[in-house]
């Protein structure tokens, strides 16, 4: 065998990464389910996006092409549960799809709608309708957690604490994968997620999803001893995607060879969060660097407000994410840590946690868990790689 | 480290800054908080400057102040010969008044575009002259063209003074030539303020915005949370500028760009264009003779906004 | 069934990729506009006819040029990440 021969699949790059400009419009705060970990505190069924808010915040970015100068461009569609807003998502890319191209705009020629859903309504006739009218455009996740004990563990529906929403999810699965067969899900690690790691991965795989991206969540939520048993989840799960053969065509994005390693403070120095380069809307017409720092997404901060679709985009209040970087923010341990490859934040969760009303202080809730990964991660390509080598030999042998 | 420790006397002490006095009710510091504050500022080793109100302190108050060595700010109608910094707010002034003084000269942009003219007589007599653009961060395109043209006159009458035999101290011009490295304004990080309060703000800004706002108090010292960012090395534009007389004004950075130590372009241009025209005067005073040999030639730089060299 | 039968250069895939991506998009503009809304229509019609030429002039170029494998029936395919492509037979 050689080296050419080698099959372990990548996690899916993002479409058009680094060149697009993501703009998020929050259609609505409303969603079926009241997951546990939800970082959006503020939800509510009332504030939902008209459609004179959604067409002037268009008007708005189209008439100042000039200052969005990226190449393609992702329009993505949160709440709560975007496709609780069906009607109005429809009518947003149709009137999007016209103005670019009767403004000959540079994005018609690259741009994607994107939607992370819960999958409850996946299957209507009015979201299979929108499906196929975009299909060449879209980009969907639907977010399923894993095994029914653990989805159910927090993903349960509003109201009903007692009712989780796997069923209700996993029956559109397949119907998803058939439209989307490259698609990957995402998966949210809590605290009390961890012990379910390891099966869940592997349900999904079991699923026909091939790829998982998965995180643990930035909040402070992290119990004594949840390093250790994180650790020991991911290097259970690093023996069954090894013993099983499943890195050929799966991937789990806890598993990456570019983690856990030192960085140089000025050659690495770049911010790890996209806040400031992305545009969110919000029903009431206001603007913000991410849909993080909307008020409905903090725990204890005022929003930053950038802007609204009435008087555009201060500039200036830009300023600060886009001339943020990694080290300025970063606290000491940060700085010298030797494993920090790898070792993400959110700029909102930064921001919410921090002493002041600043985005440059750094939470390093996830420390533990981030070098729990970067143990389990080195595990995993040690013995991949030895697995492989030794195939190799073998076959030789045998040939 | 902390430098100095500016002591607002009273609300309604005169500003020497940006701010504006927000409190018309004269409220003076207790008694025994400036006892306190002098003391605080005698054990950290902070030089302590004195910010007046308009009317005459009561004696015991002198007496107190009168036991560490200080600085007074006054405003013009309290200038006497303890003063040691007099502002002037707007162009409402007698030269030979302020014959041999150190100015602050507060003035509204439009005001300083209409009055420029008047400055080269004040340049001719104090010892120094700081001009504080009240609405500088309100600056338009517009403005900044018409505020280069300004500074260009300014630059002028600056040289001629120079060549006059001389050395006028002008903080928008003059300023520039002789640093070698920057020289802001420091609240937060060299320079403290105690409140008639008796609380600590990081400047006499931050307490006529939000008496809410302060970081410690006598009782129970300082206590600055994410005190880094008002440092150089903590401010990612600003370390990367060599608009060095900058006043770097960490309250107009909060208010503009809600973060103490990213500047609004607004505050950087206006500091770009008085470099540049420093970079003229220092290159014209060359031309003709020996003109500060030891200092380094100011660069010619294409941008006016480090920002944009930053996301490069 | 898929047979891998060459490789294009990267600006020879950019080139595809972007011809490819405007199909996309003038079809499914092409569902939204009525012909009632003449200007547009017109030139959606217009550039759609463009673009359908300046594709089919993309594969016989390459085919020119690569001489890749060809069968009855069949078609070639392109993989944008790799720039590969594939001989795909019923």
């Amino acid at each position: 065998m050689s080296e050419t021969d080698i099959k372990i699949k990548d996690s899916t790059a993002s479409w058009q990464d680094g060149v697009a400009k993501t703009i998020t419009f929050i259609v609505t705060k409303d969603c079926q389910l009241a997951c546990k970990y939800c970082y959006l505190v503020g939800k509510n069924e009332k504030e939902r996006m008209s459609w004179d808010v959604a067409k002037r915040a268009i008007d708005y970015i189209l008439d100042h092409e000039r200052d969005f100068p990226e190449k393609s461009v992702i329009f993505e569609f949160i709440g709560g549960e975007p496709f609780l807003e069906i009607d109005l998502i429809d009518r947003i890319c149709d009137y999007i799809k016209v103005e670019l191209y009767s403004r000959c705009h540079h994005w018609f020629d690259s741009y994607r709608f994107s939607f992370s859903t819960n999958g409850i309504n996946y299957h209507t006739d009015k979201v299979q309708a929108f499906i196929n009218k975009n299909i060449s455009h879209l980009s969907i996740g639907i977010t399923i957690d894993g095994t029914q004990r653990k989805h159910d563990l927090n993903r349960v529906w509003k109201g009903v604490e007692e009712r989780g929403s796997y069923l209700d999810v996993v029956r559109n699965i397949p119907l998803w994968l058939q439209q989307f067969p490259e698609e990957a899900t995402k998966v949210t690690i809590s605290s009390a997620d961890i012990p379910y790691i390891k099966e869940s991965v592997l349900h999904l795989y079991g699923l026909g999803i091939h790829a998982v991206n998965i995180n643990v969540v930035f909040e402070n939520v992290w119990k004594d001893g949840d390093d250790k048993l994180f650790e020991n989840q991911l290097m259970l799960l690093a023996d069954d995607i090894i013993d099983g053969g499943y890195y050929k065509d799966y991937a789990c994005s806890f598993f990456s060879e570019n983690i856990g390693k030192p960085l140089d403070p000025e050659r690495e120095n770049n911010n790890w969060c996209g806040a400031g380069k992305m545009l969110a809307v919000d029903a009431a017409g206001n603007f913000y660097p991410c849909t993080r720092f909307a008020a409905y997404s903090l725990r204890s901060k005022e929003p930053i407000v950038i802007g609204n679709v009435s008087d555009g985009i201060d500039k200036n209040k830009l300023r600060p994410f886009l001339a943020l970087d990694r080290i300025t923010q970063s606290p000491d341990k940060c700085k010298t840590c030797n494993v920090a490859s790898g070792c993400a934040w959110c700029q909102g969760e930064n921001y919410d946690a921090a002493e002041t009303n600043t985005i440059y202080q750094r939470a390093t809730a996830i420390c533990l868990m981030h070098k729990a990964r970067v143990h389990a991660n080195n595990y995993y390509w040690n013995k991949l790689y030895r697995k492989l080598e030794m195939d190799g030999r073998s076959t030789k042998c045998e040939g | 480290m902390l430098q100095y420790l500016v002591i607002l006397l009273d609300d309604t002490s005169v500003s020497f800054c940006h701010y504006d006095v927000t409190k018309p009710e004269r409220r003076l510091i207790s008694l025994d908080d400036l006892r306190q504050g002098i003391r605080f500022g005698m054990m950290e080793n902070l030089m302590i400057q004195f910010i007046y109100p308009d009317y005459a302190l009561p004696q015991e108050y002198l007496d107190v102040i009168d036991t560490i060595d200080h600085s007074n700010i006054k405003p013009l109608s309290a200038l006497d010969c303890e003063t040691d910094i007099v502002v002037v707010d707007g162009w409402k002034y007698n030269v030979a008044k302020l014959n041999g003084a150190v100015v602050v000269l507060r003035t509204s942009w439009n005001q300083l575009s209409k009055n420029h003219n008047n400055l080269k007589g004040l340049l001719n007599v104090v010892m120094r002259l700081s001009v504080v653009i009240t609405d500088v961060e309100r600056m338009t395109a517009s403005d900044h063209e018409q505020y280069k043209a300004v500074l260009e006159l300014l630059g002028k009458d600056v040289e001629s003074i120079c060549l006059s035999g001389k050395s006028p101290q002008f903080n928008l011009l003059t300023d520039r030539l002789m640093l070698t490295e920057m020289n802001n304004c420091g609240a937060g990080d060299m320079t403290i303020t105690l409140a008639p309060n008796g609380k600590f703000y990081i400047c006499p800004a931050f307490y006529y915005e939000n008496e809410a706002d302060s970081v410690g108090d006598l009782n129970n010292g300082l206590n600055i949370k994410n005190r880094q960012l008002y440092s150089l090395d903590h401010a990612p534009i600003c370390r990367k500028c060599d608009a060095w007389q900058c006043r770097r004004c960490v309250w107009l950075n909060r208010k503009t760009t809600l973060e103490v130590n990213i500047p609004s372009r607004e505050q950087c241009v206006a500091a770009h264009l008085e470099r540049n025209t420093s970079r003229q005067l220092m290159l014209s005073l060359r031309s003709k003779g020996t003109f500060l040999p030891d200092i380094e030639e100011i660069k010619e730089i294409d941008y006016l906004d480090p920002f944009e060299i930053i996301r490069q | 069934m898929k047979k891998l039968v060459g490789k294009v250069t990267e600006d020879e895939r950019n080139e595809i990729q972007a011809l490819f991506e405007r199909r996309n998009g003038l079809r499914e503009l092409a569902q939204v506009l009525t012909p009632d809304n003449v200007e547009l229509y017109d030139r959606l019609v217009k550039d759609m006819g463009e673009n359908a030429t300046l594709f089919q002039n993309w594969w016989n170029r390459m085919a020119e040029k690569y001489k890749w494998e060809s069968a009855d029936g069949g078609n070639w395919e392109i993989n944008f990440n790799n720039c590969e492509i594939f001989l795909k037979t019923v």
